[in-house]
């Protein structure tokens, strides 16, 4: 039967819906035909306004002043919570924004580290160690600040200082290879800064090739021919270009000793290794 | 038509209530708290209870302002409805913690059917749709009216209304079923 087709029964089905009494499977059924048919829907929509004018007929009571005492204090008090955590919001970005900044101003120190004479590697691990000890007074930092809310420019003049920092980090390092030889002594050190497409060697060692032979850089990928990345000039630092999406996939660099302006990448490394290390992403 | 001035004035406020603005909160509050309190006493029956409900309505009210454009209705009636979910779920929280107290429910429903004349209103600011309804209410006998209005206010089925009442099932469904009928003709002219 098609309730939309009998508007008596529907318009007596709808009044008792929108009164509450219409129940159980009947009260689902005619849902169900509401969702269906236009009609259905409008003869209960109407019924249910027509009921709810209802709420308008018991005369006016005035209610106890403490309820609108008890409104209002929930307002302020949920008003006030409201200012505190965007108050808090923007401490903890300022948190965020100094930390960003001491991570790259890590990235530095880590860099000095490897940059500097004592390069051998476990100067790295002390670089390491020296990060975390950072890195751990940086997480201090940043919970105090959390913790002081209010303290804003205590905060601003930290992000200056930070700031500071992050511009002598300007050189941001992406990649790191210490080359040793079998001794284990770092002979080379490799950077690589994708976003400048740059890879710079730096001799650190006291090794120096006979004049008639040069060094020649390779990557070693997994299961693949090594790749020739270029020929060494005797200078202590070396600057090659780095093709960044390449380097992302290189595990691990090797040092050939070949003759005198480099053998072609085909031929592949004809000398002795002498140096080799992995190429490792600086993840701070 | 309703009083324009009235209905706009109250809209105004709850764009204002939606924008977090306690002033209009304060406004709506003194403009529509009577009425409502009404709403919320005839459905818990109780002054504790019905302030608990107005106050848990308002804060209600208070979060969902920016809802109200959307659902076209009259800013007395969405906020009617409010206060009357509101209080039904009070009703229902209650009486899934302890059996209702039967005694408070007993009187409340004593007073209810001893009054004999239909609710007196003030119908300078009732709607149109209000007017109607309590014109074509009058017109009913006062026991099956008010056994109806109890049916919407506390949102009772036949057998609830019948153990509340301490009345027959059967007479229940008939009152129900009579006064539903006289007020269904009733409306069709005002439609």
């Amino acid at each position: 039967m098609n309730i939309g087709h009998n508007p008596e029964l529907l318009d007596r089905l709808a009044a008792s819906y929108a009164l509450g009494t219409l129940r159980g499977g009947a009260r689902r059924r005619l849902e169900a035909y509401a969702r269906q048919s236009a009609t259905v829907r409008t003869s209960l929509l109407l019924w249910q306004e027509r009921m709810h004018a209802m709420i308008e007929l018991p005369m006016p009571i005035q209610p106890s002043p403490n309820v609108w005492k008890r409104i209002e204090n929930t307002l302020t008090m949920e008003l006030e919570t409201l200012r505190n955590s965007k108050a808090a919001i923007k401490t903890e970005s300022l948190a965020q924004k100094l930390l960003l900044h001491a991570r790259q101003a890590m990235a530095w120190w880590r860099g000095a580290a490897l940059a500097g004479a004592v390069a051998t590697v476990a100067a790295v691990l002390v670089g390491v160690q020296q990060g975390n000890t950072l890195k751990s007074e940086v997480g201090q930092l940043s919970a105090k600040l959390q913790s002081a809310q209010g303290e804003v420019t205590q905060a601003a003049l930290a992000v200056k200082q930070a700031e500071a920092a992050a511009q002598q980090a300007a050189q941001q390092l992406q990649y790191v290879a210490v080359l040793s030889d079998d001794k284990s002594a770092a002979s080379v050190l490799v950077t690589v800064d994708t976003s400048k497409n740059r890879m710079t060697l730096q001799r650190v060692g006291a090794y120096q090739e006979a004049g008639d032979k040069s060094l020649q850089l390779w990557a070693l990928p997994a299961g693949g021919k090594p790749q020739s990345l270029g020929v060494l000039s005797g200078d202590k630092v070396i600057r090659l270009a780095a093709d960044a999406s390449r380097v992302k996939a290189l595990p691990t660099l090797a040092v050939s000793l070949e003759p005198k302006g480099g053998v072609s990448e085909d031929t592949g490394p004809t000398g002795p290794v002498l140096f080799k290390g992995a190429l490792l992403q600086t993840a701070l | 038509m309703t009083t324009p001035t009235l209905d706009d004035n109250l809209i105004a406020l709850i764009e204002r209530v939606a924008l977090q603005d306690t002033v209009a909160m304060r406004a709506l509050y003194d403009a529509t708290s009577s009425k409502l309190y009404a709403v919320a006493m005839r459905v818990v029956s109780n002054t504790t209870h019905a302030e608990d409900v107005l106050q848990d309505a308002y804060l209600n009210i208070w979060r969902i302002a920016g809802d109200y454009r959307a659902s076209l209705s009259p800013p007395m009636a969405w906020m009617g409805v409010v206060v009357r979910s509101r209080a039904l779920d009070f009703l229902r929280k209650r009486s899934s913690e302890k059996s209702l107290a039967a005694a408070d429910i007993d009187d409340t429903i004593g007073e209810t059917l001893q009054g004999d004349s239909p609710d007196p209103m003030d119908a300078s600011d009732a709607s149109e749709q209000a007017w109607a309804l309590h014109e074509c209410l009058r017109k009913i006998e006062a026991q099956p009216r008010q056994v109806l209005t109890l049916a919407y206010f506390k949102d009772l089925s036949h057998g609830e209304l019948a153990e509340q009442l301490k009345l027959p099932l059967g007479t229940v469904k008939t009152w129900i079923r009579r006064s539903l009928e006289q007020l269904r003709s009733c409306m069709a002219r005002f439609a």
